[in-house]
């Protein structure tokens, strides 16, 4: 995607190499290591570079005394996964009553590997209770669930009751470096690069009307990026992303 | 096909784990339990587990240096395992060593997030450099038992003792670059530079 290679220069061979050596070493601070988990979406270099050094050292993490884990760990692992499948169950069966409402959401959700089952209930109960609730028109609406870049949190939600009018709403915490703010942004895949919506309060909800802006539509992407705390110098994002994900119209 | 290995590719890293499960079948090849966790086979993770559950709590304690975080941890990176198992490749490395990096990176992801303010401004640094700058005397001591335990020893064993040391403190402790330079008492910049010079010289050893 042109508006996120954008902000991050391609790195040479010597300087792939040295970031994924520190990044598996672990000496990256969690700022440059969001970022390289951005790049890694992309850039295979970057990726195979990763690989090999991952190879070469784990042999080492041998010096470390292994501790048997509590009797309860397993346990707890093999809930969470049952919990997983019948709420997977259950939305199927849902999603086939209402017209289908949810099949796109929950088809989206299952490619969301490593979400948090708390994020999975969040954006079911939002969307059950978006396309359920009492008195609603069948206009359209939309939901974008905001999750970090590796897809492990969601962080915020954007809920649009039309396609001019939406609201961004924290689900979590988020701490912003000193110096430093939430930039949000939104590009649909015909536009040539995204635009700013300007500086978000961590745990405040934002409202926005998008009239300067074409009608939201499928798959829409959204994304929060940290940048300094002016806001980013540039007509597009310069730092990395915190929080990203697609609009699905429900 | 690991089986009939020919002896030209035993020293390939990649081969290392799937020799030790031809010579031992009770430990089962760990890339043929991800296909089966990636076909939705709960027994495969629980062997993985059973497997691996020691040495990555081990590992992850280490990193975090509490063991109810360290578990929590653990937790998160078998969910992982299981709900990403299908995009393991084999061509680039073992199953042991991507469900290794699955932990290990969860780990470091919590404690860089965790102790991100705990970080020295540059004022501090510079005088703590200053400080450090004095004391020239080298440390001519290993910190770790490296030797023995994989294809990079090699290359390791030309590094000096220092500097193997800050890799191991990074990778093994999961030491962020003032940390080492708190525990090796040497300036913040000179660790620095030793670090990125001496995954160069890996590097320059390993082609």
């Amino acid at each position: 995607m042109s508006d996120r290679s954008a902000s991050s220069p391609p790195l040479g061979p010597e300087e792939t190499d040295d970031l994924a050596g520190e990044y598996v070493l672990g000496t990256l601070s969690a700022e440059q290591r969001l970022d390289v988990e951005r790049r890694l979406q992309e850039d295979t270099k970057l990726q195979e570079a990763i690989w090999a050094w991952e190879r070469r050292l784990q042999p080492y993490t041998a010096m470390v005394e292994p501790i048997a884990p509590s009797s309860r760990l397993w346990q707890r692992i093999s809930r969470t996964l049952d919990d997983r499948e019948t709420s997977r169950s259950s939305a199927e069966e849902r999603a086939t009553r209402p017209g289908g409402l949810l099949n796109r959401l929950w088809h989206d959700l299952t490619l969301w590997r490593g979400v948090s089952l708390a994020s999975i209930v969040v954006a079911i109960g939002l969307a059950a209770m978006l396309a359920l609730g009492p008195g609603q028109t069948p206009s359209s609406r939309y939901l974008v669930v905001l999750m970090t870049p590796q897809h492990t949190q969601a962080g915020w939600i954007v809920q649009a009751s039309s396609p001019q009018r939406i609201s961004l709403k924290p689900i979590g915490t988020f701490e912003v470096p000193p110096g430093k703010a939430l930039e949000f942004w939104t590009k649909a895949d015909d536009w040539s690069g995204p635009v700013s919506l300007g500086l978000v309060e961590p745990g405040e909800t934002k409202q926005l009307s998008l009239d300067d802006l074409p009608p939201l539509e499928d798959n829409q992407l959204f994304e929060l990026t940290l940048e300094d705390d002016s806001g980013s110098p540039l007509d597009r994002p310069t730092g990395p992303i915190q929080f990203i994900g697609r609009a699905v119209e429900l | 096909m690991r089986c009939l290995s020919p002896s030209g590719v035993r020293f390939k890293e990649v081969r290392v784990t799937d020799d030790v499960a031809a010579f031992n079948p009770s430990a089962a090849d760990h890339g043929a339990l991800l296909e089966a966790c990636a076909r939705g086979e709960r027994q495969a993770l629980q062997q993985l587990y059973a497997q691996e559950g020691s040495r990555l709590l081990g590992v992850v304690v280490r990193i975090v240096g509490d063991r109810g975080i360290a578990e929590d941890i653990i937790h998160d990176a078998f969910v992982n395992i299981w709900n990403k198992a299908h995009t393991f490749d084999a061509t680039r490395g073992s199953g042991k060593t991507w469900i290794f990096s699955v932990a290990r990176h969860l780990a470091l992801n919590h404690v860089r997030t965790r102790h991100r303010e705990v970080t020295v401004d540059d004022e501090t640094a510079d005088r703590l450099d200053a400080e450090r700058a004095h004391e020239v005397e080298t440390d001519m001591q290993d910190h770790f038992d490296w030797l023995g335990h994989g294809d990079l020893d090699r290359c390791l064993a030309q590094l000096a003792p220092e500097r193997r040391n800050c890799l191991f403190h990074a990778y093994v402790d999961g030491f962020s670059h003032p940390e080492i330079a708190t525990r090796m008492d040497r300036p913040l910049g000179t660790v620095k530079a030793w670090i990125k010079r001496s995954l160069a010289a890996l590097r320059e050893c390993l082609s």
